[in-house]
């Protein structure tokens, strides 16, 4: 009998009230791990509600105190490190490694977290008038919720959480469905913190429960992290409801190498890049870009290089690529291969149909690269989010330029180049919200804010770094004049 | 083969070395070396923990364990020269292939100790 998962709430673990549950399985092995409740309206309901309660208390907390939190907080999970990057790969299917990563780069996140009480700070101009002060302070302003993806369960709820309650906010975090086990242990360690009730809560679940925390009237803003099609629903249904709103996208991201770069070593991390976490992380590269004579080497070393990689169970340390998320995903990225064979594209290496021995039945895609690849071609234009690398031939720099800038999407692109006047153009030219100079998966660190452009993010502050104090965070305006 | 063909894979091959050495030695009696072994270990699973950078991962080629096994069995002074030879062969041939540099400087300090007592 697998567990059925609970929802956290108001500081304890209580049934969801759902009367379905979705199955959580270990896409390697194809294990039955876990059912996730599919939480209801008063599911989420009595989340909101809990953390509206939590707030006053919490807010009048003292922020050097609520940063105390974040760092007995990073003190649990770097001792369950490993633990929470073996949950990632079994829920998952990454590797051991990107499931490291991942666990890494959400401490970063509490890391950042504990930074508020330096960084959360108004400003203060004497004398606008005579006698008269105006000061800018800063102040949280209620209850915060996340919808999070299946791509990195464990990051990118950080991203949010640790920021947002550091700045005095409470918060409801609703995970995929898909991977809920990640936040399931994550919550248990904020458990383990002592925080007030209703500070932290967790709702499983999908669909309703993801419209139930956008069109809650006490939720005041909602971070997302997904599709673009749902992520344009997120953000109009939002702002449809007076909250904010920070949703990030999908991706189809663009890899140009000049004639001029160090094949060998681009090749080394753009395998990262494309085949890392399965390509399915919205920094992806996706296509890559061949420049004039770097074509021909290039495509060589990319399937030379690709066709080394051993794909298996992400807790065998010497597994480089695993699995997709599900059969589900593995089918529809095996019928866009086709899609993109049919329109032309040549797949000099194929992945479909990869045996994996001793995990015959797991959703395994291997590394496909598809050559000749064209601007109109689906392989182009849509994510794959999948281990696919399209290849393009521009005949020089300004060509790959508008060949990337066609994109709808503009969430990240790298060149590859010894060039500093190729590399100064690309960032300057390029409309990407983060860039890659020689590297290939241009990951903002905690500090900074995750860029994103076009179709790739809606909203106007990016999740983490300072945007994030300005997103978890009101100014108000204090003139003042004593008589 | 076990092929040590990533950053994890040859950090976690590391870090069961130092483990095996640590009971190693224990078992032939040298508690200080155990020790060392033992603080070793720590301090490979802290650099694995802390320096796992996704912008960095690549794969790393020509590395298999089968080519370090020391022999585990012989605790003589000869056969606990030979067991630090091929630990100090490990690190020395690893420490270049990782890309990180705290890593790196890691396995390299590990090179150096093994190596003093080969």
């Amino acid at each position: 009998m697998v567990e059925r998962l609970k929802n956290f709430i108001g500081g304890q673990w209580v049934e969801s009230s759902a009367a379905s549950t979705i199955p959580v399985h270990n896409p390697a092995t194809c294990e039955l791990l876990a059912e996730c409740p599919d939480s209801t309206r008063a599911d989420v309901d009595a989340a909101v509600r809990a953390a509206s309660a939590a707030y006053d208390d919490w807010r009048r907390t003292p922020v050097l105190s609520r940063a105390q939190y974040m760092y007995r907080f990073k003190a649990l999970l770097e001792d369950r490190f490993e633990d929470l990057a073996n949950t990632v790969v079994r829920e998952n299917g990454k590797t051991k490694d990107e499931a490291r990563g991942e666990v890494r780069r959400g401490i970063e996140s509490v890391d950042f977290a504990a930074s508020v009480p330096t960084i959360m700070r108004g400003y203060k101009v004497e004398d606008i008038s005579s006698g008269i002060d105006e000061t800018a302070e800063r102040q949280p302003l209620g209850v915060f919720a996340a919808i999070t993806p299946f791509n990195f369960p464990m990051m990118v709820p950080l991203w949010f959480l640790p920021t947002a309650i550091t700045c005095g906010n409470t918060y409801v975090v609703k995970p995929s469905p898909q991977t809920p086990l990640s936040m399931q242990l994550v919550y248990e360690l904020l458990e383990e913190l002592d925080l007030p009730e209703g500070v932290v809560n967790l709702v499983h679940g999908g669909r309703e429960a993801s419209m139930a925390v956008m069109e809650h009237p006490d939720v005041v803003g909602v971070s997302f992290v997904g599709s673009t099609p749902v992520a344009k629903i997120v953000y109009e249904t939002c702002a449809k409801h007076g909250k904010r709103v920070q949703a990030q996208g999908g991706a189809k991201n663009y890899i140009a190498v000049m004639p001029d770069a160090n094949i060998e070593a681009s090749v080394a991390n753009i395998m990262g890049s494309a085949f890392g976490c399965a390509g399915q992380r919205c920094l992806a590269g996706s296509v890559v870009v061949a420049v004039g004579d770097a074509y021909e080497p290039l495509r060589n070393e990319l399937v030379k290089r690709a066709g080394m990689l051993r794909v298996g169970y992400g807790l065998n340390e010497s597994t480089q690529m695993g699995t997709v998320i599900s059969a589900a995903a593995k089918e529809r990225i095996n019928s866009l291969i086709e899609q993109g064979v049919t329109e032309g594209a040549q797949p000099v290496l194929d992945g479909r149909g990869i045996r994996v021995d001793g995990f015959e039945d797991g959703s395994f895609v291997g590394p496909t690269i598809l050559d000749g690849v064209e601007p109109d071609m689906t392989v182009a234009k849509e994510e794959i989010f999948g281990p696919v690398l399209s290849i393009m031939h521009a005949p020089d720099f300004d060509s790959a330029v508008d060949m990337i800038n066609q994109s709808r999407y503009g969430n990240a692109a790298s060149i590859f180049t010894s060039s500093g006047k190729y590399a100064r153009e690309f960032k300057y030219r390029v409309r990407a919200g983060n860039i890659g100079i020689n590297v290939g998966v241009a990951a903002a660190t905690a500090s900074f804010p995750f860029g994103g452009q076009k179709e790739s993010f809606f909203g106007d502050l990016h999740g983490q770094g300072p945007d994030s104090i300005e997103f978890f965070t009101d100014r108000k305006i204090l003139i003042e004049r004593w008589l | 083969m076990t092929a040590l063909n990533s950053f994890g894979a040859v950090l976690t091959y590391a870090i069961e070395l130092e483990t095996r050495l640590r009971d190693y030695y224990q078992a032939a009696g040298n508690a200080d070396r155990a020790k060392e072994a033992d603080a070793r270990r720590a301090r490979l699973e802290r650099v694995r923990r802390e320096n796992v950078v996704e912008i960095t991962l690549e794969a790393i080629d020509g590395l298999n364990a089968e080519d370090f096994t020391p022999n585990l069995e012989d605790t003589s002074a000869e056969g606990q020269r030979a067991v630090e030879a091929a630990a100090a062969r490990f690190y020395t041939t690893a420490a270049p292939k990782i890309n990180v540099r705290e890593a790196r400087s890691a396995l390299e300090r590990c090179a150096k100790q093994h190596a003093a007592l080969a």
